[in-house]
C-alpha cells in the first residue's frame, strides 16, 4: 500500500486503518458530505438517477460476494432480490409490519431462499452453476412468484403500494428524497460491512475458495459451509436492494426482476472490476451515469432520427451490450483496475516509478 | 391415446427446431469452447431477416435461403470481431461477452423492427390443418419438421463427409494435433459461428411462422440450454435427441402437469427437468465424463 513518508503508526490498531493519512480521511470525510448534501441542491431528477445507482449497488454487491470473492457465478441474483422486494411487500400489505421489521425478513428470507440454490453448489461448478442460477431465475420469479405469489390478497399479478404504506418509525418513506436517505445509509452500512467482512476468517476463506477451491480444502476449510455462508450472505445484499427498492415503486410486480437484471448486475462488476469493492459503486455509477447522459446525447439527435428516442429503451440497452463487450475486450479488469492505475501515476508524479 | 400420441408428435416436430438451434449451440461449443448465451437472439436475428426479405417479395425458399446466407456473413463478422480474442480466456469471461452479445443483438431487432408481434403475411404454409387417424395438425408444423430435419441432414452429412467439416471434428477432438496437420482452428472456429446463426436463423423463422414473430422468440435461445444439457454438451447426437426430448416433454408436462398448477408449467418444465439432469447425470447423454469433486 503506499504510504508517504512521515506516517507513524504507534498502535497495531492503527496500522489496520482503512484511510491512514490526513488527505485520505479528508477525502472521505469530503464524499459524506457530498453524498448526504446531494438533495440540498440536485433536483429530483438527478436524486432519482442516485437512487437507481443506489440500489444496482446494493444488487451487485451480493453478485460480486458470490463472483468476484468466493468464484460462484450467478446469474439468479435477480430472484433473491425479488425475494426480499416480495417479502418486504407482503409483510407491509398482509401481515401488518412495520417496514423495517419486514425488511430485515425479507433479508433473511432471501438469504436462506439464496442457501437452497447454492446447495448445488457442493458439486458443481461452472458452466453447470450457471445453469442452476438460472433455474433458480426461472422456478422463484417466472414461477412461484408470477403465478401463486402474486395472487395473494387478489391483487392480479401486482402489489400496487398506496402512498404511506412504508414508513419507518411513523415517518413515510415516499418520496425520491426520503428514499434517497434510506438507500445511502443502507448502502453505506452495507459496504463497510461488506469491507470489514472480507477481513476476516470468513473473507479470506472465500478469496481461498475462489483462488483454488481444492487448495482452499487441503489448508482445513470446509468448503460447502464456506460457499453456502457465501450464497447466504449475498441472499441477505440482495434482499436489503429490494427492501430498499420497493418505496420507489408504484407496485411490485415480476417483471421487476426477470433474468436479463440478474445478467445487468453482472455487467455492472464486470465493468467495474471483478473482486473490488470499488468496482461495484464505480460499475453501478458508470452504467447508471453514462447511460442517463445518453439520453441527453441523443435528444439533438432524435431530431433527425425520432425513433432514437421512442425506442430508447433499447438504445440504452445495445449500449450496455456493447460497454460490457468492449471492457472484456480492451479492459479486462475494470474501471476500478484503471482507478488505482491513476492514483498511481499521480502519487509518483513527476516520476515514473 | 391419440391425445398423448397427438400430443408426442407435434412435440416431436417442434422439438426438431429446438434440435436445429442446438446443434448450432454444440457446434460453437464443441469446436472453439465458447459456451454461448445468445443463442436466442441469434433466432431472432435470423427470423426477423427472413420476415424483412419476404416482405420484400422473396418467394419463401428464397427468403429461407438468403437468411442462410446473411447468417453465414453475420455469424463469420461476429467471431472475427468480438469471439476470436476471447479463446482461452476464464469461462466467466467468455460467456459474459456472449451475454454482452446478446443484450446488444436483442435491442438492435427491438430498435429496428419493434415489440409488436408480426406474422408472415400472406401466410408461407397453408392454413387448414392435416387430419391423420383422429389427430390434428397445423400444417406448417409439417412443414417445419421436414425443414427442420432436412437441414439437420445437410449439416451432420457436413460434418461427417465434407473436408471443412472434418477438419471441424478434428479441432473438436484434439485442437493441438489438428493444427499440427495443418488445419486452420480460426477458420474453424468461424465456421462454427457462421453455422450456429444458419441454424438458428432457419429455427427461429420456422417458429416465427408457428407463432407469429416478436421479441420472446429468443426464448427459444434459452430451451435450448436444457437440450444441451440433457445431451451432454459436446455431443451432436446429444443435441438433435435433447432438443427432440425437450420438445416433447413441454407438451406431456404442459397438457397433464398443468392441470394440477396455475400455469408456467410450460416454460418452467425444461429447466426444472434439467436440474434434474444435472443432479444426477451432469455429462449427459452422450458427454465427455469429466467430473471434477470439489
Amino acid at each position: 500500500m503506499y504510504l508517504p513518508s512521515g506516517v507513524y503508526h504507534e498502535t497495531y490498531a492503527a496500522t489496520h486503518g482503512w484511510w491512514q493519512t490526513g488527505f485520505a480521511r479528508g477525502k472521505m470525510a469530503l464524499l459524506v458530505l457530498f453524498v448526504f448534501t446531494l438533495p440540498l441542491y440536485a433536483n429530483l431528477y438527478v436524486v432519482s438517477v442516485a437512487n437507481i445507482t443506489l440500489y444496482t449497488i446494493l444488487g451487485a454487491l451480493g453478485v460480486q460476494l458470490l463472483i468476484g470473492y468466493c468464484g460462484q457465478i450467478t446469474f439468479g441474483h435477480a430472484a433473491f432480490i425479488a425475494v426480499g422486494a416480495y417479502v418486504t411487500a407482503m409483510g407491509v400489505l398482509f401481515w401488518g409490519l412495520p417496514y423495517p421489521v419486514a425488511a430485515v425478513l425479507g433479508c433473511l428470507l432471501a438469504g436462506l431462499w439464496s442457501v437452497v440454490f447454492g446447495l448445488p453448489s457442493a458439486r458443481i461448478k461452472g458452466f453447470y452453476q450457471i445453469m442452476t442460477t438460472m433455474a433458480a431465475q426461472f422456478i422463484t420469479v417466472d414461477f412461484i412468484i408470477t403465478h401463486y405469489v402474486s395472487r395473494v390478497g387478489g391483487r392480479e399479478h401486482y402489489f400496487s403500494l398506496p402512498p404511506g404504506t412504508i414508513t419507518i418509525a411513523g415517518w413515510p418513506v415516499e418520496s425520491e428524497i426520503e428514499v434517497y436517505y434510506l438507500a445511502v445509509i443502507l448502502t453505506i452500512l452495507c459496504l463497510a460491512g461488506m469491507a470489514n467482512l472480507l477481513r476476516t476468517r470468513v473473507g479470506r476463506a472465500w478469496i481461498a475458495i475462489r483462488d483454488n477451491d481444492i487448495a482452499a480444502e487441503t489448508m482445513g476449510l470446509n468448503v460447502v459451509y464456506y460457499k453456502l455462508l457465501a450464497f447466504f450472505a449475498a441472499g441477505v445484499l440482495g434482499g436489503v436492494a429490494g427492501a430498499v427498492w420497493i418505496p420507489s415503486l408504484l407496485f411490485v410486480s415480476p417483471e421487476h426482476f426477470q433474468l436479463s437484471w440478474g445478467l445487468w448486475l453482472v455487467g455492472v462488476i464486470l465493468i467495474g472490476g471483478i473482486g473490488s469493492l470499488h468496482g461495484v459503486v464505480f460499475g453501478s455509477i458508470f452504467v447508471t451515469g453514462i447511460l442517463e447522459l445518453l439520453k441527453f446525447a441523443v435528444i439533438p439527435l432524435s431530431e433527425f432520427y425520432p425513433a432514437l428516442s421512442e425506442r430508447f429503451l433499447y438504445v440504452k440497452e445495445a449500449a450496455f451490450g456493447l460497454a460490457i463487450v468492449l471492457f472484456l475486450l480492451y479492459e479486462p479488469r475494470g474501471l476500478a483496475y484503471r482507478w488505482q492505475q491513476i492514483k498511481n501515476y499521480l502519487n509518483l508524479w513527476p516520476f515514473a516509478y | 391415446m391419440a391425445i398423448l400420441l397427438e400430443l408426442v408428435l407435434s412435440g416431436i416436430m417442434v422439438g426438431s427446431i429446438y434440435a436445429l438451434v442446438a446443434l448450432g449451440w454444440t457446434l460453437i461449443y464443441k469446436c472453439s469452447g465458447v459456451l454461448n448465451l445468445a443463442m436466442g437472439e441469434l433466432t431472432l436475428i435470423g427470423a426477423y431477416v427472413c420476415l424483412t426479405y419476404y416482405q420484400w417479395g422473396f418467394p419463401f425458399p428464397l427468403a429461407l435461403v438468403a437468411t442462410l446466407l446473411t447468417g453465414f456473413i453475420l455469424g463469420l463478422a461476429t467471431e472475427r470481431l468480438f469471439l476470436r480474442r476471447m479463446i482461452g480466456e476464464p469461462i466467466l469471461a467468455v460467456i459474459m461477452i456472449t451475454v454482452g452479445l446478446s443484450f446488444f443483438f436483442r435491442a438492435l431487432v427491438g430498435f429496428t423492427w419493434g415489440t409488436d408481434t408480426v406474422v408472415f403475411t400472406p401466410p408461407v404454409f397453408p392454413r387448414e390443418p392435416l387430419r391423420f387417424y383422429g389427430m390434428v395438425f397445423g400444417q406448417v408444423y409439417l412443414w417445419s419438421f421436414v425443414a427442420a430435419i432436412v437441414l439437420l441432414v445437410v449439416f451432420v452429412w457436413f460434418f461427417q463427409q465434407s473436408r471443412w467439416g472434418l477438419s471441424m471434428q478434428a479441432t473438436a477432438d484434439d485442437e493441438m494435433a489438428a493444427l499440427s496437420l495443418g488445419v486452420s482452428a480460426k477458420r474453424v472456429y468461424a465456421l462454427a459461428w457462421a453455422i450456429a446463426f444458419m441454424a438458428a436463423g432457419v429455427g427461429g423463422t420456422l417458429l416465427g411462422n408457428i407463432n407469429g414473430l416478436n421479441i420472446s422468440v429468443g426464448y427459444l435461445g434459452l430451451l435450448v440450454l436444457p437440450a444441451v444439457v440433457l445431451g451432454g454438451l459436446n455431443s451432436v447426437p446429444g443435441a438433435i435427441v435433447g432438443g427432440l426430448v425437450i420438445g416433447v416433454l413441454q407438451n406431456l408436462s404442459d397438457a397433464y402437469v398443468g392441470k394440477l398448477t396455475q400455469g408456467g408449467v410450460k416454460e418452467i418444465a425444461p429447466f426444472a427437468f434439467m436440474v434434474i439432469i444435472l443432479l444426477f447425470r451432469p455429462y449427459g447423454l452422450w458427454g465427455w465424463v469429466k467430473i471434477e469433486r470439489v
